[in-house]
């Protein structure tokens, strides 16, 4: 992160791009692969180590695009054999358990694994050209989000080897999802996977916040961005908290099967009505996370195709601004068949009338710019045309559901289905309207027009033929494959449907696959009317994108020559001085590393190690290998040398007076106090379920906890006047302080150990009761942010002791805003665990 | 105020708080209520007391105090919801 790094990647540079020094020690294959993953500059395209140590924005988009098709059509398969299941109306070709998890896993795949991926492969590639950037915030994160992602959907591949996958819909009510009912080890992997999932997003959330925030080109005002990144901007916003909410139940979850806590079996207020109040607090936003993307398309392409002006701009933005707020406020709208009282059922009926007025004025936008403008049916069009259609109906049958009187009839029977997937699909198909609009910027080629308009109707009409029958014969209960057999002519027509919709998914695979090499080469901007800065350069742009630095100072797009740039990173090395005394003229940004592929086969390592740590084996030494390997790897990552300009001038509201890291750090803690709010929540619903004075408290006397919290305090002062001998310049008082803080963090953490195991020695253990598992997940949710922080201490600590971050002090105020917020959670738990 | 001195000031402010809320706790003469509100109100003013300070939240731009506040209202208005809707 400082200059004093030079020497460091000197020997980086040395050791991994020449022949060993003295390499009698060295052999072969290591120094073949040491080789293989340097980094000194980005390898060239269509190598395989392009593609594993990229860190650019259009690969990484790229990379996030064909990967979440591979899960369409993962999901897509088991999607076609759910179809054949009820060609008749009772079992035939899929088991109970198989059905089970074809659904289930479908669900998982497509709203998790393929849709958002999808979406986040063109917020990839075209946001940073829209706003005039040359590259996320943080590139090397955007890359290791995208390993997250892609390992954690291969984990989720392996739980089918593990005994079967999670059998109990993608909504994994409690308590079906505790081992009681759901015994397999693949069940746990399956929600492991989405914990890593979560991190992916939560990393990315965090990149793009960043990037939107802060690397728009000058002039480039909030308001004057185009539609689709506006989408974005509030889809990562949305994604930054709801996910948070989802990380919560998933780990509680995942307690509950690993470590035996009772929270979703807990009786008195039922710990299923606890799920459902974690996962539909972020569900209900992850619907429009999922959909605003496309959202953002269509206004997109129906302003070049239409050659206007989307009408209603402002207001537009306005309405998807209203709607991103909102929908953290309508989630119990799935929660109208539990106990919850009638009072807040009819709450959340109005405020759910309250969401849909927003989506109607947005499309009315739309529709009075096709009125207003001269459409051309190209095949982006067609598509996001054919999804605004189907989108009404989705919406419109949305309100019904949200009824409180009609949705007691509706829950749980085909209607939902078809509403879903009549608002989810058309989101679907507006992205496959996206990809190919930006198909030409993506590959320099055009698609093949005669073949694309075909894929649309074909699409169109197996679309309808697949979820319109499903409305018909609504009365299908949910998940289930025997239905009534009355039904069974329209359940073979949805069938039918569903293969022809499968067809046209299989046709537009291979319309960009052929059109790479047999496309019409087209030059920068293939559209008439399109207006926003990805078709002002070349398609495919180059690597750092515009030609200069871009400006919309004077109303529209132009380039400057090159200001001069500062240095900025993403927590690795920046390298700004050398010898010859060059210019930051020759400054240039890194493109690639090996660390955040390794990262992510780590975490799969954990992951899976974790989830049948309990049964022994390999498991155990996975988990073992996952940890050591991980941090190692993030070490790697720590100590490369990775440099990352960050523009001098360009639109930063409201975010001007603050560094990208420092923002990073800042937005990153947000979604870290929703994640404990969920959990504080959790304790208090848990709590006011059971009577909050029956309620006994855990430990039995609060001084171990207050003798925590006064060691909180102080490391924390430790860590202000570490702070305080950076900016002095002494690195005696830094090293102190950093090593004060350590002492007292490992102090904090034997206190505890002294408790907990006095604690299980009279016989209270996690699983023994509410009160216990609250006690023990939350404050080891604490316990163990205490121990990451240490770990990054032990990291801090030796270089300080080099002479680092004296010139450049910054990651340790980084280490201390986190560390701070650690303190200021205990603030927190011990009150609510210890005393009252 | 050297900067040095305040945050010794802080600290030792916080850490009479801390000890102070044990001590409500002992407290035989005031209601529970009362005794919760008070230790509760005593925890919020530690955590504005460190975000403000040792995190100098108060000197960044006002904006990123709205966003640890989004989170806070997400947090609390999932918390109450949640809890209210319990029959
Ligand atoms: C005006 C707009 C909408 C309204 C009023 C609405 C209302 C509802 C209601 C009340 C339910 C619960 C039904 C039940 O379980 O009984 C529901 C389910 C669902 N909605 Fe919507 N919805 C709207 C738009 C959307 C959009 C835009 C999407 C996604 C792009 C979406 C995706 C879903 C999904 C996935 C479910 C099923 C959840 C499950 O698995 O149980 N909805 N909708
Ligand atoms: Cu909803």
């Amino acid at each position: 992160m400082t200059e004093d790094q030079q020497t460091h990647d000197d020997r980086a540079v040395q050791s991994g791009g020449g022949p060993p020094d003295g390499s009698a020690t060295e052999n072969a294959l290591v120094f073949r692969l040491r080789r293989f993953f340097t980094r000194d500059e980005l390898p060239p395209l269509g190598t395989v180590r392009h593609w594993l140590l990229t860190t650019n924005h259009k690969d990484v988009g790229i990379l996030y695009l064909v990967t979440s098709l591979f899960f369409l059509v993962f999901g897509g398969v088991l999607a076609l054999l759910m179809r054949v299941e009820l060609l008749t109306p009772v079992g035939d070709i899929l088991s109970a358990t198989g059905y089970n998890q074809a659904v289930s896993t479908h669900g998982l795949i497509m709203i998790f694994w393929f849709l958002s991926p999808f979406a986040f492969g063109f917020a990839n590639y075209v946001v940073p050209l829209q706003i005039g950037a040359k590259d996320l915030a943080f590139p090397r994160l955007n890359s290791l989000s995208y390993w997250l992602y892609l390992f954690s959907g291969i984990l989720l591949g392996i739980s089918y080897f593990q005994g079967g996958s999670f059998e109990g819909g993608w909504t994994m009510y409690a308590p079906l999802n505790v081992p009681t009912y759901m015994p397999n080890i693949g069940s746990t992997t399956t929600v492991l996977a989405l914990v890593l999932f979560v991190i992916s997003v939560t990393v990315s959330s965090v990149n793009f916040i960043t990037t939107l925030h802060r690397m728009r080109a000058e002039g480039l005002t909030l308001f004057r961005m185009p539609l689709f990144t506006w989408s974005i901007l509030l889809t990562v916003w949305m994604m930054l908290f709801a996910f948070a909410a989802l990380l919560a139940a998933l780990l509680i979850l995942s307690s509950d099967r690993i470590l035996g806590t009772t929270y979703f079996t807990a009786e008195g207020t039922p710990g299923s009505l606890l799920w459902t109040h974690l996962f539909w607090f972020f569900g209900h936003p992850e619907v429009y996370i999922v959909f605003f993307p496309a959202l953002g398309a269509m206004a997109e392409t129906f302003q070049t195709f239409t050659g206007r002006r989307l009408v209603g701009r402002k207001w537009f933005i306005i309405a998807m601004v209203l709607v991103a707020l909102q929908s953290f406020l309508v989630w119990m709208h799935h929660m109208f068949l539990t106990s919850i009282n009638l009072q807040i059922k009819t709450l959340f009926m109005v405020t759910t009338i309250g969401i849909s007025l927003p989506f109607d004025l947005m499309v009315f936008s739309l529709i009075y710019t096709m009125v207003k403008g001269r459409i051309r049916f190209t095949t982006p069009f067609l598509f996001t045309f054919g999804a605004l259609l189907v989108f009404i109906i989705g919406g419109i049958t949305g309100v019904f559901l949200g009824a409180v009187v009609l949705d007691y009839q509706l829950r749980g029977t085909y209607w939902v289905v078809a509403h879903f997937h009549y608002v989810m699909v058309a989101g679907v198909m507006a992205l496959v309207g996206g990809i190919f609009y930006w198909y030409p910027k993506f590959t320099g080629r055009m698609y093949n027009k005669r073949l694309g308009k075909a894929t649309f109707w074909l699409f169109f009409v197996g679309f309808n033929l697949l979820y319109f029958p499903l409305f018909v014969a609504w009365e299908t209960p949910r998940r289930v494959f025997e239905y009534p057999a009355a039904l069974t002519p329209w359940h073979q027509l949805a069938t039918v449907g569903g293969f022809l919709l499968g067809i046209s998914f299989l046709l537009v695979i291979w319309n960009c696959y052929w059109s790479l090499w047999r496309g019409e080469p087209v030059d920068g901007n293939p559209w008439e009317y399109s207006t926003t800065a990805e078709w002002a350069v070349p398609s495919p742009p180059p690597l750092e994108n515009f030609p200069g630095v871009p400006s919309y100072e004077s109303g529209s797009l132009a380039f400057r020559d090159d200001d001069t740039p500062e240095t900025s990173t993403d927590g690795g090395t920046t390298v700004s001085n050398d010898e010859s005394g060059s210019t930051a003229h020759d400054h240039h940004d890194s493109h690639a590393s090996p660390w955040p592929f390794f990262i992510g086969i780590a975490s799969l390592v954990f992951f899976l190690g974790l989830s049948g740590i309990t049964t022994g084996g390999i498991y155990p030494v996975l988990t073992a290998l996952g940890v050591v390997f991980g941090a190692v790897s993030l070490i790697g990552f720590g100590l490369e040398s990775f440099s990352v300009t960050e523009p001098e001038r360009g639109e930063r509201w409201p975010f001007e007076g603050i560094e990208n890291g420092k923002l990073g750090v800042w937005v990153f803690l947000a979604s870290d106090i929703v994640l404990f709010g969920a959990f504080i929540g959790s304790y208090v619903f848990l709590r006011v379920g059971y009577g909050w004075t029956d309620w006994t408290l855990v430990p039995h006397d609060p001084i171990p906890g207050l003798i925590n919290t006064y060691i909180l305090l102080t490391s924390s002062f430790c860590i202000v006047l570490a702070l305080v001998a950076a900016e002095k310049n002494s690195r005696w008082g830094l090293i102190a302080g950093l090593s004060t803080t350590l002492l007292l963090g490992i102090g904090f953490l034997i206190n505890k150990g002294i408790e907990w195991v006095e604690l299980f020695h009279e016989g209270v253990w996690l699983s023994s009761n509410v009160q216990a598992s609250t006690f023990f997940l939350t404050t080891g949710l604490h316990a163990l942010h205490v121990i990451l922080g240490l770990l990054i201490l032990l990291y801090l600590i030796p270089r300080a002791i080099n002479g680092s971050y004296l010139n450049d002090e910054r990651p340790i105020e980084y280490f201390g805003l986190y560390w701070h917020f650690v303190d200021i959670v205990w603030l927190f738990l011990f009150p609510l665990f210890y005393i009252i | 105020m050297t900067s040095t001195k305040l945050y010794t000031v802080i600290y030792v402010v916080l850490f009479a708080f801390a000890t102070v809320q044990v001590v409500i706790e002992g407290l035989s003469g005031i209601g529970y209520e009362i005794a919760v509100a008070g230790i509760l109100l005593l925890s919020v003013i530690k955590a504005v007391l460190v975000a403000g300070y040792y995190q100098h939240l108060l000197y960044e731009p006002r904006s990123v105090a709205y966003v640890v506040a989004s989170g806070l209202v997400t947090a609390i208005a999932l918390t109450f919801a949640a809890s209210y809707s319990i029959t």
